[in-house]
């Protein structure tokens, strides 16, 4: 509950937070403001300012209208790639995360430890060590230039982060209720769809929040495993910045910008809390 | 199945294998897919009206532009390539033709060439690149100089001069003179690796258009270590000078209301600067447009080329594009439709200049081109890729870039470090 | 008797056969991602060894991928600057994380709103943070100029264009996105403080002070150590960020590991020595999370024992 007295210390304290807080927020400024301005006072005044006049259409030439190599639909179609990779992307390494996490810290089999410690690894390989191995499997399977493709590239690697934070979140579940379960004669599917799973809210939202955030704003393999029409919202936009015999459209594309911010922003507004809680919890040990 | 009609198959069979590729793909309607980097501004509006041309003779056009720069470019042709479905057409150029061409297996071009006679009207050194291993693989489409001279109206009225520099003494002086007369800055640049490789290549083709041939072209030891280069590379740091220090890795078009305004003086770029100033809204009468400098009185060109490269493929189909793709390209109907939008000049050398879709720049620069081969000085351009493959040139432009922007590297210094750079890059 | 032994393997096989859909649920997706790892890890510990330039080729080159690789000063930079870029970045972000959890600890209104501001930077994607701040912090047209503007005319704020001091850039930019995780972390620590500790030390005399000194934040010490692990992952691997806040520039006084590799491998063509300096990458890697390991597991006995 928020203290009410307005000491000299909380006073400071409500400055430095604010001055903070303003620090922060200044490049989103930067980018609304932009993408409220037309192109040609970009071009004639500079990067960053207010507007003169205030082009609300850029908005909507970027959703519908704007054209990205050749095709003018804007970045709609873009926008739902990335909505058809991410969200099944996340939603089966979640899962798949949770069921190894509860394996790994409560049921226990052999290899446990070492399978667990290779996976959790995969955290700290590059991306660019991925991308030829990747391009070989995906060539293999016949998946090139698919967004199966990317969904399966993004759960396989999303397993190493959704994997570390279930399961340092499912070691604090006191052994008891284990050992309980089990003299009861309840299975491996049945402990986890009666016991871990009810208690995995938390720590669920903190796992979706991280993988839909990371394959969203994902931009390496998006555009290279994909072209054309089947590129997610990422590429996209770097179409719309890279051209060495033009000006680029600043103010259609930082509106194009905020639209695909859009979503994570979202999720981070709204999840936030949760976010936090679920970290409370004990994503990371 | 009794032996006669097997053996019969086996005729027909053989029979098929041996008829010419060209009289199958007759039969065939054309289609093509192309992967490029040109996926918008003027770039991407020529390739789509080649497209469409390729439409308009029958042909399926599917063209893939990859958005980025050209290493994404890279990646998804080697991606494809890997996957064992290049692409039966992509955007190519300079020595890294020779080099993808060990990759994956190239169409022989050589009947089709022969039969446009395409080879009379482009120049040798461009030729050269595009017959690695002595048969034409890839077809050069339009030409940029990347050292022309782009002069600010009203910074030139600011330093009371009416003459174009001809010779970097000249050029010096002229910069001076802006300077005196209140010009900021009298070089507008931009601040990424091209620009930098683009100064120090004027400069030294500007000194000795041979010097550039050996050193940079065929990486000659001596001519490395020769004074041509010491002198080149004081000759950059005089620009350097002259330059704004805060465009640290930026796009030069920043700079362009400056530039036009009179605050800064003069460009050394490609010719595609012309299609900038006029897309951001400035006019042909604000800037004047002048071979870049040459010391000994004939123009020298700095070649910059696109090119398309035509990977083998089975299907009859896709021969029947490349084909098609191939006589468009040498088409110099094509050639003036594609150089006009984008602002380059025609790759073919017998072309006329002489009508409305052309500006005055592109004239000249034309009439440059001639002049320099004629001369035995058009050579090809380091900072874009065509003097040397990829890793090469990075490497020399790692040692340019470095020297730009640190004032502490002495010209002597450069020249050691950059002989140093091409032996470890061998 | 044999009729014994075979119902006894029988239940066996049939044990087995039942616990096949548990088996496989556990270990299908466990060994497709390290198995992922490991054979992608050895391709390039393969590929580093090759003369492959353009696409992957057979061959044995010993080490002179990686000679070559070290001898250049795009890779002598980098190293340099992940030391720099490393250090600086983890202790900032450690540092501001912590402080700002401090703040948001107090109990003040709006908390909600506040911490949704520290948050947000996660969930952009870094080319369009590097690009942001590429003009924010660029001399003619960002702070300096804003500055300039205002009256101080002397105001100089122009590492961007700074040789030296353009990988500070990159510190700021990186602080500012990921702070926000550091301080969830920290936040989350705070509040999990046990109570009765905090009691006992207010019955002490102790002030706010005192009590941070002594009590909250020595039990912030693991989750600490997890924040700067974390963090240094990100700086090692960081690339996106560097390629849109300075390319590697000015002139290559930015360049990093993770940038080098890309540029090797996929611009200049030269996939084997991109591959060695991927190796080198990971090498640096393993120098900070062995000890980490040790460490965890040195504890791990400790408490076990204790």
């Amino acid at each position: 509950m928020p203290e009410k007295t307005f000491t000299p210390s909380r006073v400071l304290i409500y400055l430095v937070v604010s001055l903070i807080a303003a620090a922060y927020l200044v490049p989103l400024l930067v980018v609304v403001l932009n993408s409220l301005r037309t192109a040609e006072e970009i071009a004639q005044t500079s990067m960053i300012g207010w507007p003169r006049q205030w082009a609300w259409g850029n908005y909507a030439v970027a959703w519908g209208d704007f054209c990205i190599a050749q095709t003018c639909a804007g970045i709609r179609p873009y926008m739902l790639n990335s909505a058809l990779v991410a969200i099944p992307a996340t939603i089966i390494s979640t899962l798949l995360g949770s069921v190894a996490g509860y394996a790994v810290s409560l049921w226990r089999f052999p290899g446990d430890r070492w399978i667990y410690g290779v996976v959790t690894l995969g955290i700290f390989l590059p991306q660019q060590m991925r991308l030829l191995p990747w391009t070989i499997v995906l060539r293999d399977l016949s998946l090139t230039n698919t967004l199966t493709g990317l969904v399966m590239i993004h759960t396989i690697q999303g397993l190493s982060f959704t994997t570390l934070f279930c399961r340092n979140y499912y070691i604090a579940i006191p052994p008891e209720l284990m050992r309980a379960a089990r003299i009861d004669g309840a299975g491996f599917y049945r402990i986890f769809w009666r016991i871990v799973l009810p208690l995995s809210p938390p720590i669920l939202i903190v796992t979706v929040i991280w993988q839909f955030t990371h394959i969203w704003n994902e931009f390496l393999y998006g555009v290279t495993f994909t072209t054309g029409q089947q590129q997610p919202i990422t590429a996209a936009l770097i179409a719309l910045s890279a051209s060495v015999a033009d000006i680029p459209q600043h103010g259609v594309q930082s509106a194009a910008v905020m639209m695909a911010a859009l979503p994570t922003l979202l999720v981070y507004l709204f999840g936030g809390r949760y976010f936090v809680r679920g970290l409370t919890a004990g994503a990371v040990k | 199945m009794n032996k006669i009609s097997r053996r019969a198959m086996l005729a027909g069979s053989a029979g098929l294998l041996a008829a010419p590729r060209h009289a199958r793909a007759q039969a065939a309607k054309p289609r093509l897919t192309v992967i490029s980097q040109w996926s918008a501004g003027s770039d991407g509006a020529a390739i789509t009206a080649l497209g469409k041309k390729f439409e308009e003779k029958g042909g399926t056009w599917q063209h893939s532009p990859v958005p980025g720069f050209t290493t994404e470019m890279m990646n998804k042709l080697r991606a494809q390539i890997m996957a064992g479905d290049p692409p039966a057409c992509s955007q190519l150029k300079g020595p890294e033709i020779a080099a993808w061409s060990k990759i994956a297996a190239t169409v022989n071009l050589d009947a089709l060439v022969a039969g446009a006679g395409y080879e009379k009207v482009v120049a040798p050194d461009l030729a050269r690149l595009h017959k690695p291993g002595g048969k034409w693989i890839s077809l050069p489409l339009q030409i940029y100089s990347t050292n022309m001279l782009f002069l600010s109206k009203r910074a030139m009225d600011k330093a009371k001069a009416d003459k174009i520099p001809v010779t970097w003494a000249d050029f010096n002086a002229l910069a001076e003179k802006m300077k005196a007369g209140g010009v900021t800055y009298p070089i507008a640049n931009g601040g990424t690796r091209p620009d930098d490789g683009q100064k120090f290549e004027a400069a030294l083709a500007g000194i000795s258009p041979a010097a550039y041939r050996t050193a940079i072209m065929n990486l000659d030891d001596k001519a490395l270590k020769g004074p041509e280069l010491k002198a080149a590379f004081a000759q950059v740091r005089s620009i350097a000078d002259w330059m704004d220090p805060n465009t640290a890795a930026q796009h030069y078009s920043i700079n362009l209301p400056r530039f036009v305004a009179g605050d800064m003086g003069m460009m050394i770029q490609g010719g595609w600067a012309q299609g900038v100033l006029l897309n951001a809204g400035f006019k042909l009468d604000d800037f004047i447009i002048a071979p870049g400098p040459s010391d000994n009185g004939k123009p020298v060109f700095l070649l910059n080329a696109d090119a398309f490269i035509f990977w083998q493929r089975k299907e009859p189909d896709l021969q029947a594009g490349q084909t098609l793709m191939a006589q468009l390209v040498m088409d110099p109907a094509i050639q003036t439709m594609y150089s006009q939008i984008t602002g380059s000049i025609p790759v073919r050398t017998d072309v006329d200049l002489s009508g409305a879709g052309w500006s005055d720049g592109q004239r000249r620069t034309a009439a440059a081109l001639k002049e320099a081969v004629a001369a035995d000085q058009a050579v090809l351009s380091l900072a874009h890729n065509m003097a040397q493959e990829n890793g090469m040139t990075a490497a020399m432009i790692d040692v340019l870039t470095e020297y730009v922007k640190n004032k502490a590297i002495t010209p002597e210094q450069a020249v050691a470090r950059l002989s140093n750079a091409v032996e470890g890059a061998r | 008797m044999p009729a014994a032994a075979q119902t006894g393997q029988r239940r066996v096989a049939v044990d087995v056969l039942r616990r096949l859909p548990e088996f496989l649920t556990i270990w299908v997706p466990l060994l497709l991602c390290a198995g992922h790892l490991i054979a992608f890890a050895l391709w390039t510990i393969w590929v580093s060894f090759t003369p492959s330039t353009l696409v992957p080729v057979a061959g044995f080159v010993g080490l002179r991928n990686y000679t070559a690789m070290m001898a250049t000063r795009n890779w002598q930079i980098a190293f340099d600057n992940l030391l720099l870029f490393g250090s600086g970045f983890v202790l900032l972000s450690v540092l501001t994380g912590l402080g700002l959890a401090i703040l948001l600890d107090q109990r003040i209104r709006g908390e909600t709103v506040l911490r949704s501001i520290f948050l947000y930077p996660l969930a952009v994607s870094f080319v369009v943070t590097g690009t942001v701040w590429s003009w924010l912090l660029n001399p003619g047209i960002g702070i300096q100029k804003l500055v300039n503007g205002l009256g101080w005319t002397s105001f100089r704020f122009d590492w961007l264009i700074d040789r030296d001091m353009a990988i500070w850039t990159i510190v700021i930019a990186a602080v500012w996105q990921s702070s926000g995780f550091a301080m969830a972390l920290f936040l989350a620590g705070l509040r999990s403080v046990d109570a009765d500790l905090i009691k006992a030390a207010q019955i002490d005399g102790a002030g706010p002070i005192r009590m941070y000194r002594r009590v909250i934040l020595p039990t912030l010490w693991p989750i600490t150590v997890t924040v700067v692990v974390i963090q240094l992952q990100f700086a090692i691997t960081t690339f996106d960020l560097v390629r849109a806040l300075t390319g590697g520039g000015p002139g290559i006084a930015t360049q990093l590991p993770a940038l080098v590799v890309y540029d090797f491998m996929f611009q200049r063509g030269l996939l084997a020595r991109g591959a060695a300096a991927a190796v080198l990458m990971l090498l640096i890697l393993l120098a900070v999370l062995l000890p980490y390991a040790a460490w965890r597991y040195l504890q791990r006995r400790q408490s076990a024992h204790a």
